[in-house]
């Protein structure tokens, strides 16, 4: 059993900003990059901006248990604003950046904001459009003049001039701020996290202060993060709820300093920069980052090549040890230290790795492989698992390196595992419900468990595997049961594969897949072999590049169980698109969405056809819509 | 004419040997006003932009600077009037990164010789992060944080492009001459561009002249156009009515 920790001083998140600002107010709290240079600010700096923001929204109406909505990419601004409507008794909603004028409006509606705060002029200019269908919507907040100055209305004020009315109607009432701070309680709801919804509209999930600061704390002292001045970089959104816990609750509570990127495109170079050693990424961002070191490497000298692959059949090869337990004797450990030398040093750097502590996986299932490879370069990810509403569940705690698992359950946690194999879980810190949703809260208990929705089973030695989605497994014509995201991720692993769905039924007695090739890493590899090609469509039809993914699919194959191989696939001529709503805003596979809207291909695939001609609308980022006709080719793999 | 006017050219007449570029162009460009410029190709376009900023001197006419005559002088003194440009075929040191680029275009500006510069102390130090300080205005005002440090000719046509327009405001301009600044963009880039030109106009008010053929951006950009045609003025004034115009057609698709 781990040690009992100490409760946190503060109930509520406002408290740590004000306590923190009066204890260490002059030591960093977060740190911004504009203008090409990084900025601080202090805890002084966060207390006195959260609170002119609080009080300019107050004085403009805004009362305890109102909404503020925030959208906006991740920045200090961001930050403040929940705060500001935390400090006032208020609820934040984060929405995602990314989310069309219409998705606005959903959550807007469905949360009752009564006001938003958002970013620029994108987003300014969705929420004008549709203003008017809002009633509760009063005020509109942007934090990014750019492109705003010729707006003039009454409902739309920037956060500075919102800041002033603040700082003037604090003058007046000097004491307003701590007296709205000194009525909050653990048992407020702090946040409305909306799902992100494989299925259905998003539901929005109530979360309270004492989930915010006690769970955190409690999670911090376990993984060991709970201290002052470790580097953590904000660019996972914020409307999600790692980035509550981590980002905002992380750095109030546990004391982490909290930097953000210049621009979303900019966070590899500030990634590097920084050299976090707090680090939380997507399961489909870990693929992402060891494809791109195993295209980089395919490009690579073969003097680099060659130093590269020696030093990580090292890597693995002490890997392996560790995860048996088994000791490291002087040979390995020198081995291992040239290996760093050698190449992980600078590749770790390369990746903004360098200082990599304490490192999770979520949203989703990882390849063992990438787990593997992760740490032959010395960094031990953690498949973690949890959720918005059921919190931390179950993390590898240090030392305890699984490369399947998600470890045992956190202290606080009970899991229990169902007659279908469904995971139940009970914590102390749960969610306090989906707002305005009784309904659906109730559906998601029972005998007092929550029900996941995931399947997995527990070890005998205590340790949770998490497989898939209940909904997302799949039976073959044999009775057989094989679940397509264990597949998927597999064949994610490869670099020239970006996405996959993996299809089968009971209808149907093989398993086939549509694939999406990579375009940057197959088009290096086109260049490479001299295949020229026009469109992405053009690529993933060339025999060449059929070959390339037969291949690849044919490695993996040979460790999955004979029933669940592909034996057939297809190149999909277009990739997945969040826009189309092929994908959620966190890049999860809407699976159902996406059978149903292939099945024409997936029809031909199992009616023996070996080409099929298609036809498929398609939506640009500006909402127009086009057709692409093209054919594509239906490839066997032995 | 009114003394409103940034820019006023009259009875401008360009040739070169017994070609005729220009034969007698008269226009104005009013404070705050983008002005676009259309013609089929070989209409001397470019040639009256060449003439504008002083690369090319034209035999009969004056162009008159916020009153000031230029027509006779030359191009590094047009261009500290605040006469600021951007080309066609794209004008950058392509081996220098971005962030170089435009500070070496606020070159003009600088005051501290080359002695101080090379101790690079005291004044010439706070002089350096004070352009820094406008550049980097520039960057984020462009969008352009990712390619700050990335080498100009490894970048894309489209990401060029716009670091020429940045270098063109790193002179703090008064009058910005556009040479055909969204050719050969995809549908994306040419909206960035064309947000990026009206963002200009309503943050600074400088006035422009852009030379174009994308219709469709012009429509979206200027208030007042000027078609030539073999170094005649055909027509002027707002697009949709001059589309309309039978000379217009004309000079586009040909007599009937």
């Amino acid at each position: 059993m781990e040690p009992a920790v100490n409760k946190p001083r503060w109930d509520t998140l406002p408290k740590a900003l004000r306590h923190r600002a009066s204890r260490t107010g002059g030591e960093i709290a977060l740190r911004v990059k504009d203008r090409g240079i990084w900025k601080a600010y202090s805890w002084k700096d966060y207390c006195e901006n959260v609170r002119n923001l609080c009080l300019g929204m107050v004085s403009l109406g805004l009362g305890r248990g109102d909404k503020v909505s925030i959208i906006g990419e991740n920045k200090p601004e961001w930050f403040w604003a929940e705060l500001a409507a935390q400090c006032a008794g208020g609820v934040a909603v984060g929405i995602y950046t990314d989310c069309s004028a219409e998705e606005v409006k959903y959550f807007l509606e469905n949360s009752d904001s009564s006001f938003v705060v958002a970013h620029d002029q994108e987003q300014v200019d969705k929420l004008l459009s549709i203003k008017d269908q809002l009633p509760l919507l009063e005020k509109i907040i942007h934090w990014d003049i750019k492109g705003l100055w010729g707006y003039d209305r009454p409902d739309l004020l920037s956060m500075r001039e919102v800041m002033e009315i603040g700082r003037r109607f604090g003058e007046e009432n000097p004491r307003l701020f701590d007296e709205m701070i000194d009525r909050g309680s653990a048992d407020d709801i702090a946040l409305l996290c909306y799902s992100s919804g494989t299925t259905g509209l998003p539901k929005g999930a109530m979360l309270s202060q004492g989930w915010l600061v006690e769970g955190v704390w409690e999670w911090s002292n376990v993984d060991g993060w709970c201290k002052q001045g470790i580097e953590y970089l904000s660019f996972i959104p914020p409307a999600w709820a790692a980035e509550q816990a981590l980002g905002i609750a992380g750095g109030l509570v546990a004391g982490l300093t909290v930097n953000f990127p210049e621009e979303p495109e900019t966070v590899q170079e500030n990634l590097r920069e920084i050299g976090p050693s707090v680090l939380f990424y997507g399961a489909r961002l870990w693929e992402n980052v060891n494809s791109t070191v195993q295209a980089r490497i395919i490009d690579s000298t073969p003097l680099r090549r060659f130093l590269y692959h020696r030093s990580l059949a090292i890597g693995l090869r002490i890997a392996e040890k560790k995860i048996a337990h088994r000791p490291l004797g002087l040979w390995w450990r020198c081995l291992g230290w040239m290996a760093h030398q050698a190449v992980f040093r600078a590749l770790r750097d390369r990746l903004g790795l360098s200082r990599a502590e304490v490192v999770y996986s979520a949203g989703g299932a990882l390849s063992p492989d990438i787990v593997r490879f992760f740490l032959a370069l010395g960094i031990e990810i953690k498949l973690f698992y949890g959720s918005t509403e059921m919190g931390v569940v179950s993390i590898p705690r240090p030392g305890e390196i699984h490369p399947e698992t998600s470890g045992r359950p956190m202290p606080w946690a009970e899991v229990a595992i169902s007659e279908e194999g469904e995971i139940l879980v009970k914590s102390r810190f749960m969610y306090s419900g989906y707002y305005k949703n009784p309904k659906a809260t109730a559906e998601k208990l029972k005998d007092g468990f929550y029900t996941s929705g995931d399947f997995g089973h527990i070890t005998e030695d205590g340790q949770l595997i998490v497989i898939d989605r209940m909904e997302d497994l799949r039976m073959l014509a044999g009775g057989r049961k094989f679940s397509p995201q264990y597949t998927e991720v597999r064949l994610r692993f490869s670099p020239y594969i970006k996405d996959a769905i993996v299809v089968g039924g009971e209808q149907r007695d093989i398993v086939t897949a549509l694939i999406n090739i990579d375009l940057e890493n197959v088009g290096r590899f086109a260049e490479a072999h001299h295949i020229p090609y026009t469109t992405f469509a053009d690529l993933s039809q060339r025999p060449a590049v059929i070959d390339l993914i037969t291949q690849e699919i044919r490695k993996i194959n040979r460790t999955l169980p004979e029933h669940a191989r592909i034996r057939l696939f297809v190149n999909l001529h277009k990739e997945f698109d969040a826009d189309e709503a092929e994908l959620t805003r966190t890049r999860k596979l809407r699976r159902t969405f996406v059978e149903e809207r292939y099945r024409y291909l997936i029809d031909a695939l199992y009616g023996n056809r070996q080409q099929i001609e298609v036809e498929a609308p398609i939506t640009y980022r500006d909402g127009r819509k086009g057709v692409i006709k093209t054919s594509i080719r239906v490839n066997k793999v032995e | 004419m009114g003394a409103e006017n940034v820019l006023e050219i009259g009875g401008l007449r360009l040739s070169f040997g017994g070609l005729k570029v220009l034969s007698g162009v008269d226009l104005h460009v009013g404070a705050r006003e983008i002005l676009a410029v259309i013609g089929p190709n070989g209409a001397g376009k470019s040639s009256l932009l060449n003439c504008i900023n002083g690369f090319y001197r034209p035999q009969e006419g004056t162009i008159h600077f916020k009153g000031e005559p230029i027509h006779r002088r030359k191009p590094h003194f047009v261009a500290k009037l605040g006469i600021s440009r951007t080309f066609q075929n794209i004008e950058l040191y392509t081996g220098l990164t971005v962030l170089e680029n435009l500070m070496a275009a606020r070159h003009i500006h600088m005051k501290r010789g080359a002695f101080a510069g090379a101790l690079f102390f005291g004044p010439a130090l706070n002089e350096e992060i004070r352009h820094r300080e406008v550049v980097e205005d520039i960057i984020d005002f462009l969008e352009m944080e990712s390619v700050r440090h990335k080498i100009v000719g490894m970048l894309p046509y489209g990401v060029r492009k716009r670091v020429e327009l940045g270098r063109a405001l790193a002179m703090d301009p008064t009058l910005l001459l556009l040479d055909e600044p969204m050719a050969g963009m995809n549908v994306e880039e040419k909206e960035d561009m064309a947000r990026f030109i009206l963002d200009v106009s309503e943050l600074r008010g400088i006035p422009m002249i852009i030379v174009e053929h994308d219709m469709e951006v012009i429509l979206d950009v200027a208030s007042r156009c000027v078609v030539l045609d073999f170094g005649v003025k055909i027509a002027e004034g707002r697009l949709d009515d001059l589309v309309r115009d039978p000379n217009v057609v004309r000079a586009y698709l040909g007599e009937e």
